[in-house]
């Protein structure tokens, strides 16, 4: 039987190894992974509330709009980002994001 | 008239524009065109026949503005300016008698010295720019002469300040030509400081920069008698800056650096005749404090006699003509103290007429003699230049005030007012600076035309017909103007009457014959002095050395001022410029920024450029703070 605590661990789950991408990777592009890791994690967390919360019609539909919107804002923000990452490459030959420190002191 | 013929007092409004634009015209001509079509040259007769016709053109339209309001009555015609807050103010013109009489006078000046310029200036590089700066002059005493609210006259005034500066220093390779430009500007500057802060408390006390709206909330007492007699002394200041009264003379005569037309045209219509215009107007507001009309008065009567003084012992022609401007001036403000405004405008028009007569005149002289100035390297230049010689006697007699010359009743109706309004020592003084005024008249006359032609003169020559035609028709005019003082039909009252109905020239015997016997007396001094000798003027300089020494070096004033400048205005100025390079400027501005600069060094450290070190700190603050809302709030 699965109950709202799976979907909180494997949120929490995805949430961390998310972020531990972002800290952790060199490679913009699997930073950006990541960061599509950590909304999906939010995304999930929504849907198991959603399924097992005794929520009113109001509260439900508020849910999903949220929902509609993070993978909006995530498909969005990866259009944009892969351009910028192209970019990058075009000109420095690398997405390496140590490597990119032009505006560092 | 009204609906009929639609040009009148509505179109008083073009006379200062058409000038204002001339000067804008002859500017785009003379530079735009050069860099549009480079190499180019606009021919030299262009500039001239702008600001000349623009001047005749107003000039006739000072007819037609005369004829409406003789019909009509005064008017005014205003657009809106700006609205601040709930005050809306406006460029607006006001037709009266006062000030058509100074449109009439400023436009006809101006136009007869801008046609002698064409001959005085001939060949001068900048020969454009004179005729776009003179337009200028004119154009900005001619808004401030119509100004119906005092912002509107109080930005015409400034610019009238401007022209004069560009123009006193229109040779300003010289140097003593820019600083004389310099000292004018900042002298009268002094005293606009005080007219704005007047304006400023007029308007504080009645919410109006319209200047009858102001007349009728004071004559209704709606302003506070401190307030109305620290505003119209503050305003009266910037009259005596723009008049050159005592002891804010100095910058007139300094002003000579100038083109001589420029100092015929400053000193009869548009820049010194501003402060008694001035004054005039606001005469309604003076006349409700006494004290400070006391004021006027007795700063008039000083300024008569002591320029007065100092014009006899000066040497060169031009000098002694600026003295009697500023002693003339003094006259003025003794009779607008004695609250005699038909009088006063009267003798500002004769004096205008005279005055301009006298240093176009000059002007020819110094033209025929190679620019000298100094009159005792004159005399006997009455054969080599005799209509110059005829046209300035004309004008020093009617300066002098020998009947039946404009100047004679002129003088006559101040001395009236004077003795009707005021105290009877003030009379007596007052003829005393008539004396003056003849006795100097009567010397330079008798020193550059009389006596035996000196021989370092003999080059002299009459100058060309451009420059003696406008003398001749100024002289004929200061032949004419005293005329108009009379009564000839029952519609024109003499001038009195013109400005006030019900006022008429009046004669007092004794009083006439009095300055006549005066005037005639001093002539026959100055005859004695300066033709025969049988008064000899070195023998009373050698008797009386100390009285001699004063009056040649003007009394010290100009030392006394630089002596202030000297030990006062610049230790403070030094004081208050080290205050600002240490205070303000090391340890305000700049330790600001050292210690931006310095924190910045400490902190910039901690940006290490590598990304994970940005979300590591995201994630702990962002846990940090979730435990504090924990902790804490739940």
């Amino acid at each position: 039987m699965i109950e709202l605590t799976h979907f909180q661990v494997l949120g929490a789950a995805l949430f961390a190894i998310g972020l531990y991408g972002v800290l952790a990777r060199r490679s913009a592009v699997l930073i950006l992974m990541s960061i599509e890791l950590m909304l999906s994690a939010v995304n999930i967390n929504l849907i198991g509330y959603a399924a097992f919360v005794d929520f009113t019609e109001a509260q439900r539909s508020l849910g999903q709009v949220l929902i509609i919107f993070v993978i909006t804002i995530a498909a969005a923000e990866l259009a944009l980002a892969i351009a910028i990452i192209l970019r990058l490459y075009r000109n420095r030959s690398t997405v390496n994001a140590d490597e990119i420190n032009l505006m560092k002191f | 008239m009204g609906e009929a013929n639609a040009i009148g007092i509505n179109a008083a409004w073009v006379i200062p524009a058409l000038s204002a634009s001339a000067f804008f015209l002859i500017i785009v001509l003379n530079r735009v065109l050069g860099y549009v079509f480079p190499g180019s040259r606009v021919p030299s007769f262009v500039a001239p026949v702008i600001s000349i016709g623009a001047m005749l053109a107003g000039f006739v339209l000072f007819w037609v503005v005369l004829v409406d309001l003789l019909q009509n009555g005064p008017g005014t015609f205003s657009i809106a300016w700006l609205t601040v807050g709930e005050t809306e103010i406006q460029w607006g013109v006001l037709i009266d008698k006062l000030s058509v009489v100074m449109i009439g006078l400023v436009t006809f000046i101006a136009l007869l010295v801008q046609i002698y310029s064409i001959g005085y200036m001939k060949g001068d590089p900048r020969f454009g720019w004179y005729f776009a700066a003179h337009a200028l002059f004119a154009g900005a005493m001619l808004a401030l002469v119509l100004a119906d609210n005092l912002l509107f006259l109080y930005v015409a005034w400034e610019l009238v300040g401007l022209g004069s500066y560009l123009l006193i220093g229109f040779w300003w390779e010289k140097r003593s030509a820019a600083q004389a430009a310099k000292k004018a500007f900042i002298t009268t500057r002094i005293g606009d400081v005080g007219l704005l802060i007047g304006i400023i408390l007029l308007f504080r006390a009645t919410g109006s920069f319209d200047i009858s709206t102001i007349f009728h909330v004071a004559a209704s007492g709606g302003i506070g008698s401190v307030t109305l007699n620290t505003a119209t002394a503050l305003i009266f200041l910037g009259a005596m800056g723009k008049s050159a009264q005592f002891p804010f003379h100095v910058w007139l005569p300094d002003a000579m650096e100038g083109p001589t037309p420029v100092s015929a045209l400053i000193h009869a219509a548009t820049m010194v005749t501003a402060g008694v215009f001035l004054v005039a107007r606001m005469l309604p507001l003076f006349e409700l404090a006494p004290d400070v009309m006391m004021a006027v008065a007795i700063t008039g009567l000083v300024t008569f006699v002591f320029a007065g003084t100092l014009a006899l012992v000066m040497t060169d022609i031009k000098r002694v003509l600026a003295y009697s401007t500023i002693s003339h001036l003094g006259l003025m403000m003794l009779s607008l103290g004695a609250g005699a405004l038909a009088a006063t405008l009267f003798h500002l028009v004769a004096h205008g007429v005279s005055k301009a007569l006298l240093f176009l005149g000059a002007g020819s002289v110094m033209h025929g003699s190679d620019g000298e100035t100094d009159a005792r390297k004159m005399g006997g230049l009455r054969a080599k230049m005799p209509i110059t010689a005829v046209t300035f006697i004309i004008g020093a007699a009617g300066l002098a005030g020998l009947p039946p010359l404009a100047g004679f009743f002129s003088k006559d109706e101040v001395l009236l007012g004077v003795w009707a309004d005021l105290n009877p020592a003030f009379l007596v003084v007052a003829l005393f600076g008539v004396f003056l005024s003849a006795l100097y008249m009567a010397r330079v006359v008798l020193l550059v035309f009389f006596g035996p032609l000196n021989p370092e003169r003999e080059g002299a020559h009459e100058s060309p017909p451009v420059m003696w035609v406008p003398l001749a028709i100024l002289a004929v005019l200061a032949l004419g103007v005293g005329f108009l003082a009379f009564n000839y039909t029952t519609d024109y009252q003499g001038f009195a009457g013109f400005m006030s109905s019900g006022h008429h020239f009046e004669v007092t015997g004794w009083l006439m014959g009095l300055s006549i016997a005066i005037t005639l007396g001093a002539f026959a001094g100055a005859w004695l002095a300066y033709s025969r000798n049988t008064i000899s003027h070195a023998a009373l300089a050698a008797r009386f050395p100390v009285i001699y020494k004063v009056l040649v070096n003007k009394y010290y004033i100009d030392e006394a001022y630089q002596w202030v400048i000297d030990h006062v205005v610049l230790v403070i100025a030094r004081a208050v410029a080290l205050f600002d390079r240490v205070v303000i400027n090391d340890t305000g501005v700049d330790g600001l920024a050292i210690s931006v600069r310095l924190s910045a060094m400490r902190t910039r450290v901690i940006q290490t450029g590598y990304l994970y070190t940005y979300g590591a700190a995201m994630v702990f603050g962002v846990v940090g703070l979730a435990l504090i809302w924990w902790i804490f709030l739940t």
